[in-house]
């Protein structure tokens, strides 16, 4: 019979007590158990955990102390709120949910602890030996032929509010300028191949640069945080280091995460609302040339319900809420409701082939939004949880793998959906499955729309005292 | 094929049946490296048979650089047990034959070469990669929206730095042994010429081509202090997607990881994987100190690189006018745009051009 290799993290303060409990009191207990003592189960980062299968665990158990005798407080608390999104995202990229438990266990109980790992060991021996760490020797990746794009709503788009807006666009940017509100506006141009990009605008006679059209696809809040430490402080002489942003309704909501985060304060930022009618695909480059075809919706906004930005200085153009064209409709031939459905192996090859072909060029963290920390955590020089390969047919997937479902959990509460990572995407990776897919699960698990409101994200900054409770 | 062909010779007009015949015939016996549709993304990969190959690309997403200088490659094993080290060389793949090569990428070739062959020392895992390929180039069809490779002194029917070329008329093709290499392929797998084809009887279409204007050398030295630099890098992102989908660029990083551990067993890979100038580490120094932190310094750097500083060390530029970073950049970041600055033509009346039908 499969012998399965599992990995405990054990808090020291109560289950890795409670287990020597257990040794004492003579309990049998399987010898699959390989223990790692830590300080507290909210030492147990996501990282941790899918190294550990990375190299080759068939199952990890998180041990902690019951929710209200955490040593520390409150540790145990963030564990009950991080395992269980850690597990739906492990599981969306093909692991089978058993492989990965969570329990509280007191240091008295040590029969609990014996009652618990026979189970799990039980569990998983019958699950067999894991898929998940990929040896590159070995893989085999399942190519695929290009599914057919589905037809989705073809936008049309009220070109006589476009104008309007611009026009309008235009004289805000132009006063805001003219009178020293602001020292900059990042908005949308057109360059001389008329691609819509983002610009920035210092003097309002180049404010006729500026604007609105249907391909205005950037999320240029992105780039202020960049800005504001660039420009010269306020209160540095007569400079106002205030930067005006252009803004579409799902931006906007990177704006009440960025302010929750305390990315900036509010003043800093001046905010262009644009009302929006939706943004239209773009072929993306795949190596073929695109013959045009009729304006085709983004899938961002098929689903999109706002029209309005959340929070603005000026609204330019109003628009009323709508239901959204269409809930269950997709651009791509595989929903995310269908890829759900698949069972764990077939998600597996779906997310192997789908990472295998990442450069790690960075496009997708460097595009979003929120992604912002100073130097990422999986790309330390000193290769902390991930090392630097990134080839191809299995080369550096382990990695590749860990750098994207790292990121998506990161983004766990905070994405608001912009889908700038997969428009980036040279390599055509359908990254925002994993990030809607999150998103969906936050709402489900904590009611929490991320952006909506300024609202510190449930996940990692807040703690209602109630996790964990059944 | 009846007589030898010899380099340089009439091209011989062949149908599309007996080079899916010949193609099917290489794959069976050595690796055949041709563009793929994997998951909606044209790529050159290994293909089991002429039936996987696709046809109807203008580019691959990736240039062929990767065939010859991959993403990351382990350069060799360090084994320990106990106290005994081991060194391993990893040996490369053998012979194989790249079909569907696209001229501006078997151009980019020659500013590899440059680099890694023709100066000292001598990169032996690029150099014993590129003497076991054989490049098989297809002449695009058309220039796409962004290619500019005219510009570049390539062209879309370039058989220079091909081993054979071919160029698809209708439904025949227009063969051209270029090198010895070719010649030797040709002789080892004999491509079957049905009759009825009649040589010699087809003209190559003019492909008609606007050439974009190109500065001088030395024109880049006193630009280096505009603040068009930080102007244009504004919207840069800092991603790597430009430098890794370009047939030249060629920045690696060398890492030793660690590959297996059981007990006193080690296995250790020193790898070099591609590296980027538009990262912010890449320039960093020992104590902190970056002397490109600024995101213009970096993109200033890239296009340095490619059009002054490569060209005066190496020779060639390293650009092709692929146009692919034109293309994959989410920030709408142009190179064509910076070659215009450089020749002094402002853009406007570029985009005047573009209006009046010029371009």
């Amino acid at each position: 019979m499969y012998e399965p290799k599992i990995i405990a993290f054990l808090c020291t303060w109560c289950s890795y007590t409670g287990a020597d409990t257990a040794g004492i009191a003579r309990l049998k207990s399987p010898a699959n158990l390989r223990t790692v003592r830590v300080p507290c189960s909210g030492r147990v980062s996501p990282e941790l955990i899918m190294r550990t299968f990375d190299q080759g665990a068939d199952g990890v158990l998180v041990l902690g102390c019951h929710i209200g005798e955490c040593h520390y407080d409150s540790g145990n608390h963030r564990t009950a709120k991080r395992l269980p999104v850690l597990k739906t995202l492990l599981t969306f990229a093909g692991l089978e949910e058993e492989r990965l438990r969570l329990d509280w266990v007191s240091a008295s109980e040590g029969e609990h602890f014996s009652r618990i790992v026979t189970d799990f060991v039980d569990t998983v021996r019958a699950l067999g030996p894991v898929r998940w760490r990929v040896d590159r020797r070995e893989f085999n990746p399942s190519y695929q032929r290009a599914p057919a794009l589905q037809s989705s709503p073809h936008a049309s788009f009220s070109n006589a509010t476009l104008e309007q807006q611009t026009l309008q666009l235009r004289q805000t940017a132009q006063e805001l300028l003219d009178s020293g509100q602001v020292a900059c506006v990042i908005g949308y141009e057109q360059d001389w191949r008329g691609r819509t990009r983002p610009t920035f605008v210092y003097h309002p006679e180049d404010t006729s640069r500026l604007v609105w059209n249907q391909d205005c696809t950037h999320n240029l809040t992105g780039y202020l945080n960049h800005k504001l430490h660039q420009l010269p402080q306020a209160g540095d002489g007569q400079t106002n280091n205030r930067v005006a942003v252009v803004v579409k309704a799902c931006d906007s909501r990177a704006i009440h995460v960025q302010l929750a985060e305390k990315s900036y304060t509010r003043d800093q930022v001046y905010i262009i609302g644009m009302a929006c009618q939706g943004i239209q695909e773009k072929a993306r480059y795949d190596g073929k040339v695109h013959t045009q075809q009729e304006p085709v919706l983004q899938q961002r906004c098929i689903q999109c319900t706002d029209r309005n930005p959340v929070i603005s200085d000026i609204l330019i153009g109003d628009l009323k809420k709508e239901a959204p064209i269409s809930t269950g409709l997709s651009n791509r031939s595989l929903t995310l409701t269908q890829l759900e459905a698949k069972t764990p192996s077939e998600r597996m090859d779906f997310w192997l082939s789908q990472f295998d072909r990442c450069i790690r060029c960075y496009a997708c963290r460097q595009a979003c939004p929120m992604c912002d920390c100073p130097t990422c955590l999986y790309e330390r020089d000193d290769s902390l949880w991930v090392g630097a390969a990134h080839g191809w047919d299995g080369v550096g997937l382990n990695e590749k793998r860990t750098f994207h479902l790292g990121r998506a959990y990161h983004l766990a509460g905070r994405c608001i959906g912009c889908d700038e990572c997969e428009r980036a995407c040279p390599m055509g990776i359908p990254i925002s499955y994993l990030n809607q897919m999150l998103s969906q699960e936050m709402e489900r698990s904590y009611n929490h729309r991320a952006g909506v409101t300024i609202i510190p994200t449930p996940l990692v900054t807040i703690l209602s005292g109630e996790e964990g409770v059944q | 094929m009846s007589s030898r062909m010899i380099p340089g010779t009439t091209p011989t007009v062949i149908s599309k049946n007996s080079l899916i015949q010949w193609l099917d015939q290489i794959a069976s016996q050595m690796r055949l490296i041709a563009p793929r549709d994997i998951d909606g993304n044209i790529l050159y990969r290994q293909v089991g048979n002429a039936a996987e190959i696709t046809w109807d690309y203008t580019r691959p997403v990736l240039s062929i650089k990767d065939v010859f200088f991959p993403p990351t490659e382990v350069l060799f094993t360090i084994e320990k047990i106990g106290n005994e080290v081991n060194i391993r060389e990893t040996s490369p793949e053998g012979e194989q034959v790249l079909f569907g090569v696209r001229p501006c990428d078997a151009h980019g070739l020659q500013a590899l070469d440059a680099l890694f062959i023709a100066t000292q020392p001598i990169d032996p895992y690029y150099m014993r990669r590129r003497e076991n390929t054989t490049l098989v180039g297809l002449a695009c069809p058309e220039m796409g929206a962004t290619c500019f490779c005219t510009t570049m002194g390539g062209a879309p029917d370039d058989p220079r730095h091909m081993d054979l070329m071919l160029h698809a008329i209708e439904d025949v093709y227009l063969l051209e042994v270029v090198t010895e290499k070719g010649a030797f392929l040709l002789e080892r797998y004999p491509l079957v010429i049905e009759p009825g084809i009649q040589p010699n009887t087809y003209i190559r279409p003019e492909i008609t081509t606007e050439r974009l204007a190109y500065p001088a050398l030395d024109s880049w030295p006193e630009q280096f202090n505009q603040l068009y630099w930080e102007e244009i890098a504004e919207r840069c992102l800092s991603c790597r997607a430009c430098a890794y989908v370009c047939p030249t660029c060629r920045c690696f990083d060398v890492r030793d990881e660690i590959q297996s551990e059981q007990g006193d067993n080690k296995v250790y890979e020193r790898i070099r994987c591609w590296d980027s100038c538009a990262g912010e580490a890449y320039r960093r120094i020992a104590g902190g100190h970056n002397p490109r932190a600024a995101k213009g310094e970096r993109l200033r750097n890239r296009f340095y690189c490619k059009y002054y500083y490569f060209p005066q060390q190496y020779g060639p530029a390293a650009c092709t006018g692929c146009g692919r970073c034109i293309d994959v950049c989410p920030a709408g970041v142009d190179i064509t745009e910076i070659l215009h600055f450089m020749a002094g033509i402002a853009m406007v009346e570029k985009q005047a051009q573009v209006e009046v039908g010029r371009i």
